[in-house]
């Protein structure tokens, strides 16, 4: 078995009802080829860098899962028919797992995102709140800090000599 | 006019060695899903910036791009970017 992890992008303007409907219907597939689900890490909304089918705002969801190729051509497949899903990526990140290790580090996954959710349910509401804002910020403040170090720097070189 | 050039000539464009910030800091990880790392790598332009500038070395050079081009094409990063105004 190989380790997998694909990143999604659904339609952003979904219902609750039917963002749930189609999450199920991805555990569905891989659940019916044998794969085993390592972590559904739900982002949420994001801001696209470029324009996905006339839309700038997609529904990220990054999927981390164990299973043999016949279920990536088979998840990819159903991700093409459907019209919800507007972009796909899949990753290749372990080859040669074993099925008992994958089921494992499953349980361990679960066992953290339990322990996480009871520790700070509040904080991290307000860690995400925090990182939009930065993610705001940060466009303006790439664009003019590097020509700034790049010049700093350049001067008190020449000095030293 | 040629006091102040003392050590002159071909070192005059001496510069200070580069080092790899990957190399530096070895908790900084490599990940097309962490946008905001990458994007020091990018110009305004999108395009992802020599290691004869940045200073990277061979190997972080070589994951770097690949971790840019997949967030490119899970738009997390622009093809092209935005032009300057």
């Amino acid at each position: 078995m190989r380790k997998y992890e694909t990143v999604f992008i659904s339609d952003p303007d979904l219902s609750d009802q039917a963002r749930e409907e189609l999450f199920e219907r991805v555990r569905n597939i891989i659940g019916r080829e044998n794969g085993i689900i390592l972590n559904f890490d739900d982002w949420g909304v994001k801001k696209l860098s470029y324009e996905i089918k006339k839309k700038l705002r997609g529904h990220y969801v990054c999927l981390t899962y164990g299973g043999t190729g016949a279920l990536v051509t088979e998840l990819e497949r159903n991700f093409r028919l459907s019209d919800l899903i507007m972009k796909f990526m899949t990753i290749l990140i372990t080859e040669n797992v074993t099925e008992e290790s994958l089921k494992q580090e499953a349980e361990e996954v679960q066992k953290a995102a339990k322990e996480a959710a009871e520790t700070a349910p509040e904080e991290e509401d307000d860690a995400e709140e925090k990182t939009d804002t930065d993610e705001n910020n940060a466009d303006d403040q790439d664009d003019a800090q590097q020509p700034e170090s790049e010049e700093t720097s350049e001067p008190a070189e020449e000095s030293k000599e | 006019m040629y006091k102040g050039q003392r050590g002159g000539g071909k070192n005059r464009f001496y510069q200070r060695r580069k080092i790899c910030r990957f190399c530096v800091d070895s908790t900084m990880e490599l990940d097309y899903k962490n946008p905001k790392a990458l994007k020091q790598f990018i110009t305004e332009r999108g395009k992802i910036i020599p290691r004869r500038i940045t200073g990277t070395c061979a190997k972080h050079q070589r994951k770097l791009t690949v971790a840019i081009k997949q967030a490119r094409q899970i738009a997390l990063l622009p093809f092209v970017g935005r032009p300057l105004n």
